[in-house]
């Protein structure tokens, strides 16, 4: 299984560097994929095999396109020796969409959906009229967030949305940044068996939750990709939740919240607190 | 003149029980000369007189009993994606009237399935059996177990009407070669109910594209669009985005097939603005784009336009809405970035191209008009074409704008028939379900509005099309948004004259008047006269292209 990871972000965020700084440090071949139309900026000579590895995707649903460039790609990749797979999404990508790839094509894995983010403009696209909820889906379902030109403050918005946030500045090595399994403890098989593509739910309550019904029921339901948000519990705690394929997190929150959860899944999420 | 026909000074006077000329000048006529595959003149055999005391001339009168109206046109339609699904065996929910035959509505799973059983003697795909219009509200849930009872051995595919899912038989999934092992455990391929979703869709259709698009069932597909075409009474249609599949491919099929004195209509061309070979960006893409018109022939052209995107499909319930939203609150799609369609356009715009939108919901709608609206105070431009295609949802204020701005609307008024039940229902609630092509009020706004099918989105019928914005009956046989229904005539300008507009070529087309071409469609009774009910069941009899008859058997 060659792993996928999906790089997501909004126009203009740091996608194309971000590869070209993975790129300049793996010692492994990587295969680029990028699914958008516009000037291609990978540079090419950081692409350490041979040629033909890096492949231009333009827009478009299956619907409408029946030669999918995408599934083309991945079954050209097959046939090489390529360690991974780093698939630039599309500004508008909805990064649980894309990462379908990774977990419905035949001899490929998901890594994990990473989102780029430009700390200067983050704020305004999560206020603009056309983008905003695509925008904040991608800070929402992505495993990591990796945050480009700093600005202060900003690190704390985003901690609304997402808490798995790495300052591009600190991070150490590029190739291991991506290498690091996001899925590693739990088989990853195990929920995929099912057909449903990934959904997002929401779980708002002016309601108190209990804490431990609530861990239960995250790791014993198969269909649960991630989960993410804040919660109340009986004793008015509060506490920010942050649940991937290696275990379920409940961080203690030093400010009052309400419970606000939202889940990536591939069945319907109905989560009730008796 | 053209290379095609023979020179030829003889008149030709066809005389009909009327003349729809939709030249509000000489509106009604009875009889039309043509010389050269142009008209000289409508009116009377007396008013034509000067022309055929000078000239020799012949009288035709095979449609002496009927109605002549303009060729219909239809300005958005895909052959590729029609080439691609006619050779498939059409079992759908709703009625489709095929020059091979009319295609009965099949509306329970008992009857889908007794259908497919007596369809699947003869294969459509070398041995492969593919049948297309399955919906799991009329059809009940489709599986492979369901298949197999039906026949397990000979390789049988069902794709979905909405072209998002497909689900294989065993014999099927053995002939193109997909195992469980290979499959297992992924999520949008189900393996064991053989069904095959969107991203795991892709992977089934890498099996199936040399059956779907080997050379010979392709062009079988465009051949039989070229009936569909004639049938539905069109002697002009657009194809909206070449380069759908395969720029090359599908231009030179097309070049190949339609290209010739037995076509009886022409294709418009418009470049899709991201599927041309060897562009990476609009820069590059323009370029291309410029020099397409030196390949044009006598019936394919393309002219200084383009196809551009905003929102997902509408069928698919991708596109783009202002608050309030979908009901079930998930989020519609953008198909490229706003800044980048702002960018596409300002070349396109700046180089004086007429562009053609793309546009499902509300919000891409504001989008589109938002950048028009910029697009106009940075270097204005006066009837400059661009054309919002679809309109799925829009409000009227987006429309009153969009007549003060000069655009045009192309509208697939069919979605409110097939789809303004289920989305009021499901989807959007029943205000917003009933105003999904608001045709009248862009019609009292003073947009230049036309009507199209997206064929295979919908039937490749301007009458059709016609019907549902003049009665705005949905499939339940409901009336929705009555307030926007439109006048017959109003519906027979917008197949006509309005549709030539939109390409750009009301100078030719889209009218009976001297100096236009010899283009008409016969029909047995009158579209502005008989119970509007009645509009598309109008038998179509004939069509003249450049001034050469083409008749319609029935069978």
């Amino acid at each position: 299984m060659i792993p996928i990871t999906i790089i997501s972000g909004y126009l203009g965020a740091g996608k194309t560097t971000f590869i070209n700084k993975v790129l300049k440090e793996t010692n492994v071949p990587l295969g680029i994929l990028v699914n958008d139309f516009g000037d291609l900026d990978i540079d090419y000579d950081l692409i350490k095999n041979d040629d033909g590895l890096t492949y231009s995707l333009p827009n478009g649903c299956v619907c409408c396109k029946l030669n999918d460039d995408t599934g083309a790609a991945l079954e050209s990749i097959k046939t090489r020796d390529i360690s991974g797979v780093l698939l630039e999404a599309s500004g508008v990508a909805i990064p649980i969409k894309i990462a379908n790839y990774g977990l419905s094509w035949p001899g490929f894995s998901l890594n994990g959906i990473l989102s780029i983010v430009d700390g200067q403009s983050i704020e305004s696209l999560l206020h603009d009229k056309y983008v905003k909820t695509t925008v904040k889906d991608q800070l929402i379902q992505a495993d990591r967030i990796v945050l480009n030109r700093y600005k202060d403050g900003i690190q704390k918005k985003l901690l609304e949305l997402n808490s798995e946030i790495y300052k591009d500045q600190e991070i150490q090595n590029y190739p291991e940044f991506i290498q690091e399994s996001f899925f590693s403890k739990k088989e990853v098989g195990n929920f995929q068996k099912n057909h449903f593509a990934f959904k997002t739910c929401s779980l708002i309550s002016k309601e108190s939750i209990d804490k431990d019904q609530l861990e239960d029921f995250l790791s014993s339901n198969p269909y649960i990709h991630r989960a993410k948000g804040w919660i109340r519990d009986r004793q008015e705690k509060s506490w920010l939740v942050q649940m991937n394929k290696s275990g379920c997190k409940f961080l203690p929150c030093t400010y009052q919240t309400q419970t606000r959860l939202i889940f990536i899944s591939t069945k319907p999420i109905n989560f009730k607190s008796t | 003149m053209t290379k095609t026909l023979k020179e030829d000074q003889s008149i030709t006077v066809f005389t009909a029980q009327s003349v729809i000329t939709m030249n509000k000048s000489l509106p009604v006529t009875n009889a039309i000369a043509v010389r050269n595959g142009q008209i000289i003149e409508t009116g009377s055999l007396e008013s034509m007189e000067p022309w055929l005391s000078k000239n020799e001339y012949k009288i035709d009168d095979q449609f002496k009993n009927s109605i002549i109206v303009p060729g219909l046109i239809d300005p958005h339609l895909h052959p590729s994606m029609a080439a691609v699904l006619l050779p498939m065996q059409f079992i759908t929910a709703m009625e489709w009237r095929m020059p091979w035959g009319t295609i009965p509505a099949t509306t329970s799973d008992e009857k889908f399935d007794q259908r497919l059983k007596e369809a699947m003697v003869n294969p459509t795909h070398k041995e492969l059996f593919i049948t297309w219009g399955h919906h799991d509200l009329w059809h009940g849930p489709i599986s492979k177990e369901r298949l197999n009872s039906i026949d397990s051995k000979r390789p049988l595919i069902v794709w979905n009407r909405s072209f998002h899912e497909l689900c294989m038989n065993n014999g099927a999934l053995e002939y193109l070669g997909i195992k469980e092992t290979d499959v297992s455990g992924l999520s949008q391929i189900d393996f064991k109910r053989g069904r095959f979703y969107e991203m795991g869709l892709g992977y089934a259709i890498q099996k199936l594209n040399p059956y779907i698009l080997a050379p010979d069932v392709f062009q079988e597909g465009l051949k039989k669009l070229k009936q569909v075409v004639h049938f539905g009474g069109q002697t002009t249609i657009a194809d909206m985005a070449v380069g759908l599949f395969d720029f090359e491919t599908e231009l030179q099929s097309q070049m190949t097939l339609y290209d010739n004195e037995e076509t009886p209509f022409r294709v418009e061309l418009v470049a899709h603005s991201t599927a041309l070979p060897g562009a990476q960006n609009t820069t590059e893409a323009e370029e291309i784009i410029a020099k397409l018109p030196e390949r044009n022939s006598h019936r394919l052209k393309f002219r200084k336009r383009v196809k551009l995107f905003t929102d997902g499909a509408f069928y698919s319930q991708v596109a783009q809405l202002l608050e309030p939203g979908y009901i079930d609150g998930h989020q519609g799609e953008w198909l490229s970035t706003p800044e980048q369609f702002e960018e596409a356009t300002r070349v396109y715009w700046n180089k004086g191209y007429t562009i053609h939108v793309h546009v499902t919901g509300d919000l891409g709608l504001e989008l589109a008009v938002d950048v028009l609206e910029k697009m106009q105070f940075e270097r204005p431009r006066f009837n400059h074409g661009f054309t919002i295609e679809h309109f799925g949802l829009s409000t009227p204020e987006q429309v009153h704008k969009l007549g003060k701005l000069g655009a045009n609307i192309s509208a697939n008024a069919y979605y409110l028939y097939e789809l303004s039940n289920i989305y009021a229902n499901d989807s959007v609630g029943f205000e917003r379900a009933s105003s999904m092509a608001r045709i009248g009020t862009s019609m009292r706004e003073g947009v230049t509005t036309t009507l199209h099918s997206d064929f295979t989105m919908a039937p490749a019928q301007p009458l059709m099309s016609m019907w549902v914005a003049v009665n705005r009956i949905n499939e339940k046989g409901k009336v929705m948004g009555a307030e926007e229904c439109i006048t017959p005539q109003e519906g027979l300008e917008a197949i006509t004259i309005n549709a030539a507009k939109v390409l750009g070529l009301d100078h030719e087309i889209g009218s009976i008047r001297a100096g236009k071409k010899a283009d008409f469609t016969v029909l047995a009774e009158n579209p502005l006269e008989i119970d509007p009910i009645k509009i598309k069941d109008i038998k179509i009899e004939a069509t003249v292209f450049e001034g050469k008859v083409f008749n319609i058997k029935t069978s």
